[in-house]
């Protein structure tokens, strides 16, 4: 299988095209086309530990709400986006944040315990939308953008899940 | 000594309480709420019996339910842990009135100490050293307001009834007055079912030392030496060291001689923190008292070879603290990090879900107090803790090293855990230099990352292969964990979606 991977990471960001070919039970592995000498063994659901030329690494993978994946070994963390090129054409991030207008979305399960604004007020970036409550701490969620609320789509009281949309700007 | 103690808590603290009460051979008793079933303190306790609603006021916090297992089950002591009930005198009351022993300082000096302002106005006639401010709760805004302006700004704002944060909010000038007061009220309100808010003056850039206190039934008061936890974040301890690498032998002999007398003076029985802050010049200030055992009591154990929450249940039982403790050093040093499920580069938004996969950091100088597991899911009612991590060794230097290399070890996956925040502040010249004070780590946050340490030749190759390999597992297996964890399965709305997005294409 072909990947291309989206990888930023504290040094900025890179693309690298990694195949994966089945081996017994092993992999072969093609890193922009070429060859490396690489062992790479699953340990658990999302540990994987990666010998190159040797050199041992182990990768913790945690995805994240947006379908990206975050990557952790040693102290050094990526977030990847991995794309399937067989299939690609320029992937479309946001698909719903057509012409600046931007959805403001719970960014953990929680109660919404105060909505501060309601459709059709005007709004500051950084400025208060709501108020979640979650593991004892009250977090506000602040508008993305200046710009006017287009729609609150939850009430006070009601418990949002991660990733539920709260609000439009535009 | 104790037949059976109910633990009236979950999360680590409550596993930290029941491993004592096992190396002692007494039965525990656990309890839970909906949400808490598959706890890790459940599945070890001896019994364990539901209490209620995953919301703590219909369970963790609910005398009546928590009495009626005591009878149930037969317990003759309860511990209350830390949080919760720990420092709520109705709770001792209720104990005592049907004959069980409760682990902790009786309903009276709770009362007398417990509270901010009640400790404060001890500590004044007791001679200890105090920061200006009212001692007394305010109702009316506009009255406190204009106290603030009559001190000076910045002031700040506590719940009466406050700890770990909540309720609290720093008044920069007079223009933040209003908002300050009303969000401070409301949070205190929800976390403590109290909405009383007091008035201080801020003090610039102070560190907080505590100094731990134990006294008998019999009259002896001793101190434990002091904890440092200067390193918070929105006044919540980060991490907690002991010794404190600024308390000079003297400086340690004062304060606590301090906090001696004012446990004395408020008839103080078992564990207890006195809370100072300390400014650039060494005086030290009155805080407050937490009645209850600490979080970061950990560190104390390490450097002082006690087993703290044995000696509580010891205490209760009616011994006396067996040797002149007033002697007692710390030998070595010992430093704590908590670990939160928050997520640090989303403003450290809470991150509850399931642990997907995780490896706890072992080898010497290294312990973990925890109550999570692989596979757990961690609910999002209650508090974002995790683990507590500790390191010791002979130097704070080789301390460090260790935290470092144990954080290095330590993986959690399904969902986010701060633990990029400690392996950025124990790198921090700052730190290393321990020039800290309680608002370093929240001007060290809003400063951008500094560069990042070269990686190792490979180090992205690694990354890219792996996240390779993870994407075709799972699109094989076409079941992962989605962010939250929530599910076992990646949503099929989700899953449709990211189709449609390959689907667009030639």
């Amino acid at each position: 299988m072909k990947f291309e991977i989206q990888l930023e990471g504290a040094n900025g960001k890179t693309t690298r095209v990694v195949e994966l070919e089945r081996d017994g039970g092993a992999y072969r592995v093609l890193l922009d086309g070429q060859r490396v000498d690489a062992d790479v063994v699953e340990i658990t659901a999302n540990t994987i530990s990666v010998l190159l030329n040797g050199q041992a690494f182990e990768v913790h993978v945690t995805p994240t709400l947006d379908g990206r994946l975050k990557l952790q070994t040693g102290p050094h963390e990526f977030t990847a986006d991995v794309v399937d090129p067989r299939a690609w054409a320029g992937r479309k991030h946001g698909a719903l944040e057509a012409e600046g207008r931007q959805q403001v979305m719970a960014p953990m399960p929680g109660k919404l315990i105060r909505v501060l604004v309601k459709a059709g007020d005007a709004v500051e970036a950084g400025q208060g939308l709501a108020v979640i409550e979650a593991m004892k701490m009250q977090n506000e969620i602040r508008s993305p953008k200046r710009g006017k609320v287009e729609r609150v789509l939850m009430k006070e009281g009601q418990n949002v899940s991660a990733g539920e949309i709260l609000a439009w700007v535009e | 000594m104790f037949k059976k103690i109910l633990i009236a808590n979950r999360g680590e603290i409550a596993v930290r309480i029941l491993r004592a009460c096992r190396e002692l051979g007494i039965h525990t008793v656990g309890v839970f709420s909906e949400v808490d079933r598959s706890a890790l303190h459940v599945r070890l306790a001896d019994e364990a019996y539901p209490i209620g609603a995953a919301a703590s006021r219909e369970s963790y916090l609910s005398i009546d339910k928590l009495m009626d297992v005591a009878r149930r089950a037969g317990c003759d002591a309860l511990h209350p842990g830390y949080g919760f009930l720990a420092e709520n005198p109705a709770l001792p009351r209720a104990c005592v009135e049907r004959g069980i022993t409760f682990i902790g300082p009786p309903a009276e000096a709770m009362e007398a100490m417990g509270s901010k302002t009640a400790g404060k106005q001890l500590a004044r006639r007791t001679e200890v050293p105090t920061v200006p401010g009212t001692s007394e709760a305010m109702e009316n805004p506009e009255e406190v307001r204009a106290l603030a302006q009559s001190m000076g700004y910045p002031v700040i704002l506590k719940a009466i009834a406050g700890g770990g944060g909540k309720g609290m909010r720093v008044v920069a000038n007079d223009a933040e007055f209003t908002a300050a007061w009303r969000d401070a009220a409301s949070e205190a309100m929800n976390a403590f079912g109290d909405s009383r808010v007091f008035l201080e003056k801020y003090l610039i850039r102070p560190r907080h030392v505590e100094i731990q206190v134990f006294a008998d039934a019999h009259g002896r008061v001793v101190s434990l030496g002091e904890r440092e936890c200067s390193v918070q974040r929105r006044h919540q301890k980060v991490i907690e060291e002991a010794p404190s690498p600024v308390v000079t032998p003297d400086l340690r002999r004062k304060m606590g001689d301090a906090a001696v007398r004012l446990a004395r003076a408020g008839g103080y029985v078992n564990a207890g923190t006195v809370e100072f802050l300390v400014d650039a010049e060494l005086n030290f200030y009155f805080l407050e008292v937490n009645a209850r055992l600490q979080v970061e009591h950990p560190v104390t154990e390490q450097v002082t070879g006690l087993d703290l929450v044995k000696l509580q249940i010891a205490i209760a039982a009616g011994h006396r603290l067996p040797f002149a403790w007033e002697t007692i050093t710390p030998r070595g040093h010992a430093m704590e990090v908590r670990l939160y499920a928050e997520d640090p580069d989303n403003n450290f938004f809470p991150s509850p879900g399931k642990i997907v996969s995780r490896h706890a950091p072992t080898g010497p100088g290294i312990r973990l107090d925890e109550g999570v597991y692989e596979g757990y899911t961690v609910p999002m009612e209650y508090d974002p803790l995790l683990s507590k991590l500790i390191a010791w060794g002979n130097s704070r230097e080789e301390t460090i090293a260790r935290l470092r290399r144990a954080l290095d070890e330590y993986t959690i996956t399904g969902i986010r855990t701060n633990v990029s925040l400690f392996r950025r502040i124990l790198g921090e010249p700052d730190f290393l230099r321990s020039e800290i004070h309680t608002k370093w780590l929240d001007e060290l946050l809003v400063k951008p990352q500094p560069p990042a340490t070269a990686a190792r030749p490979g180090t992205e190759d690694a990354a890219a292969i792996a996240a390779a390999l993870w994407q075709s597992s799972n699109a094989r297996a076409s079941a992962g964990a989605n962010a939250t964890g929530a599910k076992e399965e990646i949503s099929e709305w989700k899953r449709q979606g990211r189709r449609g997005q390959l689907d667009r294409n030639p």
